[in-house]
């Protein structure tokens, strides 16, 4: 896919994750709705490909007030994605350079792989991970299962450590995906159904969307590091 | 500025997602019928239900406004014991009394504290670690 196509779908891809969480916001405080109407419009006008790309920076723009209205992301990570997608997007549009606009979305692409790399790197190096402590913890007391039934999954820690290494080793091995495309497509599949998972067991939906709009910009990097 | 000193953890992120199980805090609430009255039944602001079907976790793939919310109180509570501030504390009352709207007979006042749940060994430790003054629900608006 050329440079244009990978980071036209991605700001298509990324619209339509903002626009399903500016609908859940409608459903919130009423004080709020003004700003994510004005931010769906934008997102349609993202998605239609019209007056691009001043939407987008509309967007960005549009960012830095929600971001104060909430005093930082929202939903944490998720968000923090979303807002690093919509500037990396934004800047491959408006830097006068096609160097510099490939480096913004090619950061893109790298920060993705290092969400996972990094991910993995800080539990492994904690014990509590290694022996599946931790993610006993998470399912018997932290705030994110999202039914009393599934905290009943704390009471199987063979089960969790095996989920726990599993967890561990794949996002680890995560950038060597970029040294092959097959294997770039089929980590991000299984990373795919990691975040469905999540989003099953801990109601995390906007990762699922989020993560899944920036596959593109990977996707592109791992076509420039096969031509090196 | 503040916005660009918000901005920038996203644009340079640490992806450090669960990397220690911190202590993890519910909100809970009581109402009261006057301002001066002790608050003593203190209830958790929307438990979890005891099952979630397959279908609710499809649809809420598309669909899933309060638990959203539900876990940016999570952050609030989070940030009222790192660096309280009005902010979160307000964030909090107001989605309490939202929820609380629809029953105009309760009790007038509202307050709420968050307990951090924590483990110890193998033993689950609860902890008081914030409560708020009572406020009027009537004021708290959306």
């Amino acid at each position: 896919m050329s440079f244009v196509a990978s980071v036209r779908l991605t700001e298509i891809l990324l619209a339509l994750a903002l626009i399903q969480q500016s609908l859940e916001h409608m459903a919130g405080p009423r004080r709020d709705r003004a700003t994510y109407a004005v931010r769906i419009a934008l997102c349609a006008l993202v998605v239609s490909g019209l007056a691009s790309p001043w939407p987008l920076v509309g967007l960005a723009l549009l960012s830095l007030v929600i971001l104060e209205r909430f005093q930082g992301p929202y939903n944490g990570g998720s968000d923090r994605m979303g807002l690093l997608s919509l500037w990396c997007v934004t800047l491959a549009h408006l830097l006068p350079d096609a160097r510099w606009q490939h480096l913004a979305f090619g950061y893109l692409g790298a920060q993705l792989t290092l969400s996972y790399f990094i991910s993995g790197a800080v539990k492994v190096v904690n014990p509590e991970w290694r022996d599946g402590r931790a993610l006993r913890d998470v399912f018997r007391f932290s705030a994110y299962p999202v039914s009393e039934g599934l905290r009943a999954w704390a009471d199987r820690p063979r089960v969790l450590l095996a989920m726990s290494w599993a967890v561990m080793l794949f996002e680890l091995a995560f950038p060597l995906t970029l040294l092959w495309r097959p294997a770039l497509i089929g980590g991000l599949v299984v990373a795919g159904l990691f975040h469905l998972a999540n989003a099953c067991l801990f109601g995390l939906n906007r990762f699922f969307w989020t993560w899944l709009s920036v596959y593109p910009a990977i996707l592109w990097l791992q076509a420039q590091v096969g031509r090196l | 500025m503040q916005p660009l000193r918000l901005l920038l953890p996203a644009l340079i992120p640490s992806w450090n997602f669960f990397d220690v199980i911190a202590p993890s805090p519910r909100v809970e609430y009581a109402l009261l019928g006057a301002e001066t009255a002790p608050p003593e039944d203190w209830r958790e602001f929307r438990p979890r239900p005891a099952r979630v079907s397959l279908v609710t976790m499809a649809r809420r793939l598309l669909w899933n406004p309060q638990w959203n919310e539900s876990l940016f109180l999570v952050s609030c509570a989070e940030r009222l014991i790192d660096q309280p501030t009005d902010h979160s504390e307000a964030e909090i009352l107001s989605r309490i009394a939202a929820d609380l709207a629809g029953d105009p007979d309760a009790p007038p006042w509202l307050a709420f504290r968050l307990t951090f749940v924590r483990r110890e060994g193998e033993a689950l430790i609860r902890e008081v670690l914030f409560q708020s003054a009572p406020r009027r629900r009537e004021a708290l608006v959306r």
